[in-house]
């Protein structure tokens, strides 16, 4: 209940199944002036969305190969270092002397530079070098369509099938390394930081939280891509979870405290049997885990109790690869502006969370459980705004007979742009001046503060922590609702201070005489999830890039 | 393994119903065309991967309704498109000058790296014409858009105007790309004011005359 107060404007901005109602008219959002779309025209569509889907995924898996290709680059590179080389760690020959790179501008051997040739303007002839990575990288920026997009479209991972955009553990670790070996600032473990704590993990990564039951194969870690092409991309698939078939699930990608370390050991000790009697079933979901639920519907109470039990394999939102999930329910389509939504608890730092939760709808006709779907949003709470981590939709005549037990593919976030009052800023990360660019860009759907219906806008912004104790703040923006300020702020960083650090947004309506009204904040950094995570490790990962996007303010104040 | 690709690219065809867009995607995708008029219901794409360059592009090409009444679902896919195609008829006015409309619409609703260009169809069916081949040009050079009559029936142009699209999209992304980092400019960071706010009336007119 409460989350209905929460949802209209703040919470659930990439709510995926809102903005597909609201392309196909029958949410509230629909133009008044053009007339419904019947049944027939709504399946025909959703039908396309859904192929459009699978695009989707293998675009994102393509972009995820990219990635990881770069990241593997990136970790076996020697590192900077002053007379050596960046890639290869070679150390200058008389005959091969060091290049310097002219977009990061550290040294390579010629073996791992490439000539740029000068273009256009004949004042640079001279030689121009670039050095592999930095090749790689503006390669990945074009062939990911982030040239485009102005970010990294979303991606996932290959062979652990993790939502890299997600989980940067291995990232985060990488770069710790890396500070450690070329005491470029800090590196000592504080306990708290979330980069000690946990070790590396790989979100879909088995482990050993349910060490008993995996009797997982090594096919089951080294998924090919045709693997999950066959399997992985029926997103709304539904598999129903018979007496016969109630075995444990595989548990592959379960992952919640494992480390890689331990996860080792346990494969030595589980050797794979020759004959397998038990295969735990092969369930196919597109890399966003599974949902069980049970239905049980009452014709004397017209009531509908759905009970979630438990989800499996679900992505990780934060940088430790565990999220905060609950479930959205709702029976659809709505009838009139009526909405029917209720939510489970949420269960805390897991991927494999247990609800155990019944909830009742009321007013369930019979002929509604032959016409009408239960649609089911996993979202990851979290203050700042809650992002979609998949969903499922089930007919409701699987319980028209008798109670069902069902186990659903969870099928991912298509990531749409977020509504309601949001910030469009940049971030990029400065080899050369070492620093921390943000642009502010605009705002839009702002809150009006002032008896005249407009804000005066402006945003002030910081980092923490941050030893220069660096604060901005934009210019104001008279009687603006959708300010546009394109200002440009550094902040002087180092990529592995970066990777611990977190950006304070707030935007505040000018008052004079009385204090400043609060507009809205946003945190982006190594504390955040979602979206907003990925856009920092992005921006992390691909330096000298400007990574551009759109995040909805939360109406909660912190600090 | 799964065959793959270098690029994909998100195209886009608009123009009022009845024009041929769904006729034009179904050449350029089956190559075969069909006379009987099955009105597009909301939206529907099409995949065809092509050489560009010794680069495979892969194009999904999304074909939309032109009934008004869709309105609202096609235009939530301007945003993530990189080209779109204008279609009108030559055989109807009226689609010619709703053109104009349908560029307001991208103005409001596309991104602004759109890349655009216009196609006049059925050019096979002369006896009918409305629209002269002048009338497209001229409205093409006025908006600065490439222009090019095609028709789906007898295979004219169809193949063109896609690569050419594509083509462009393509050398847009190379060129935002030597902009963003180019030798001497060393920072590395770029501002909102370089290149993506620039629009170049550049050569496009020279490269129409060759039409
Ligand atoms: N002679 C001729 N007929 C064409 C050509 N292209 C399309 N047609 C015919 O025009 C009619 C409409 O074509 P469609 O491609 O379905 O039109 P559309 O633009 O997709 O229409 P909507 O889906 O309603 O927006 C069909 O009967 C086609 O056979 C062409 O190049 N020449
Ligand atoms: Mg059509
Ligand atoms: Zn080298
Ligand atoms: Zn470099």
């Amino acid at each position: 209940m409460n989350f209905q107060s929460k949802a209209n404007k703040y919470v659930c901005p990439n709510d995926r199944q809102l903005s597909l109602r609201s392309k196909l008219r029958t949410g509230w959002s629909a133009a008044r002036s053009e007339p419904p779309l019947t049944q027939n025209e709504r399946e025909a569509i959703a039908a396309v969305v859904k192929r459009a889907e699978k695009v989707d995924e293998v675009e994102a898996r393509r972009v995820g190969r990219l990635v990881s290709r770069l990241e593997g680059m990136r970790r076996s590179a020697s590192g900077p270092a002053p007379r050596s080389c960046l890639l290869c760690g070679e150390t200058s020959k008389l005959l091969a002397p060091l290049r310097t790179c002219s977009m990061c501008q550290n040294t390579a051997c010629p073996k791992c530079v490439i000539d740029t040739p000068p273009h256009r303007s004949p004042i640079y002839s001279r030689d121009q070098y670039m050095c592999n990575l930095c090749a790689e990288t503006r390669e990945m920026w074009k062939k990911s369509g982030a040239w485009f997009f102005k970010s990294l479209p979303k991606y996932i991972l290959p062979d652990r099938r993790a939502t890299g955009r997600y989980n940067d553990t291995e990232l985060a670790k990488s770069l710790q390394d890396a500070g450690n070996s070329s005491n470029e600032g800090k590196t000592d473990s504080e306990p708290g930081s979330p980069l000690s704590i946990h070790p590396p993990i790989f979100s879909r990564q088995p482990s050993n939280t349910d060490s008993r039951k995996s009797i997982s194969s090594a096919k089951d870690h080294d998924w090919t891509e045709t693997d999950i092409l066959s399997h992985g991309v029926s997103g709304l698939s539904l598999h129903r979870t018979d007496s016969l078939n109630q075995r444990p699930l595989g548990l592959k990608r379960t992952g919640s405290k494992g480390s890689a370390y331990s996860l080792r050991s346990i494969r030595k000790e589980v050797p794979k049997p020759i004959t397998q009697v038990e295969r735990p079933p092969t369930i196919p979901d597109s890399g966003f885990g599974t949902l069980e639920i049970k239905l049980a519907y009452d014709n004397g109470t017209s009531s509908l109790a759905v009970t979630v039990l438990r989800a499996r394999g679900l992505i990780g939102m934060d940088m430790t690869g565990l999220s905060d999930p609950f479930c959205r329910l709702e029976v659809i389509p709505r009838e009139g502006t009526y909405s029917n939504r209720l939510r489970t608890k949420t269960v805390h730092k897991t991927k494999n969370p247990e609800f155990n939760e019944t909830v009742h709808f009321f007013g369930i006709t019979e002929s509604d459980l032959s016409t009408k779907s239960l649609e089911i949003l996993v979202f990851d709470d979290d203050k700042y705004g809650c992002d979609e981590m998949g969903s499922a939709t089930v007919a409701l005549r699987e319980c028209l007979k008798s109670p069902a037990q069902l186990r659903l593919a969870l099928s991912g976030a298509s990531g749409t742009e977020p509504t309601g009052p949001r910030l469009l800023l940049a971030l990029c990360y400065s080899t050369k001046r070492r620093a921390l660019v943000v642009t502010m860009c605009r705002a839009a759907e702002l809150p009006a503060q002032d008896s005249n219906g407009y804000s005066d806008p402006f945003v002030k912004l910081h980092l923490d922590p941050d030893p220069y104790h660096k604060k901005h703040k934009t210019s104001i923006k008279w009687r603006n609702l959708n300010p546009v300020w394109n200002e440009e702020f550094l902040f002087e960083t180092r990529p592995t201070e970066l990777s611990r650090q977190n950006l304070t947004v707030t935007v505040w309506d000018k008052d004079y005489g009385k204090p400043n009204d609060f507009l809205g904040s946003l945190v982006l950094g190594a504390s955040s999830k979602g979206r907003r995570l990925k856009h920092w490790m992005d921006c992390i990962k691909f330096p000298d890039h400007r990574h551009e996007q759109w995040h909805s303010l939360t109406d909660t104040q912190h600090l | 393994m799964a065959k793959t690709y270098d690029y994909l690219f998100k195209l886009l065809l608009i123009g009022d119903s009845g024009v041929g867009k769904t006729s034009i995607l179904f050449r350029f995708s089956e190559d075969a065309f069909n006379i009987s008029f099955i009105s597009t219901i909301g939206i529907d794409f099409k995949i065809r991967t092509i050489d560009l360059d010794g680069k495979k592009v892969k194009l999904q090409i999304w074909d939309t309704a032109g009934q008004e009444r869709f309105r609202t679902i096609t235009t939530a896919y301007y945003r993530g498109s990189m080209g779109i195609m204008l279609v009108y008829d030559v055989t109807n006015e009226k689609s010619f000058e709703n053109i104009k409309n349908w560029i307001r619409n991208i103005e409001e609703n596309a991104s602004a790296d759109v890349e655009k260009m216009i196609l006049g169809n059925k050019c096979d069916l002369d006896a009918k014409r409305q629209v002269s081949k002048e009338q497209g040009e001229k409205l093409a050079i006025e908006y600065q858009i490439k222009f090019v009559e095609t028709s789906a029936k007898d295979s004219l142009n169809v193949e063109y105007a896609f690569y050419t699209l594509a083509r462009d999209i393509k050398a847009k992304m190379e060129k935002k790309q030597e902009a963003s980092n180019p030798p001497g400019n060393r920072s590395g960071v770029h501002t909102l004011n370089d290149t993506d706010r620039k629009r170049q009336p550049t050569s496009w007119l020279a490269r129409c005359s060759v039409l």
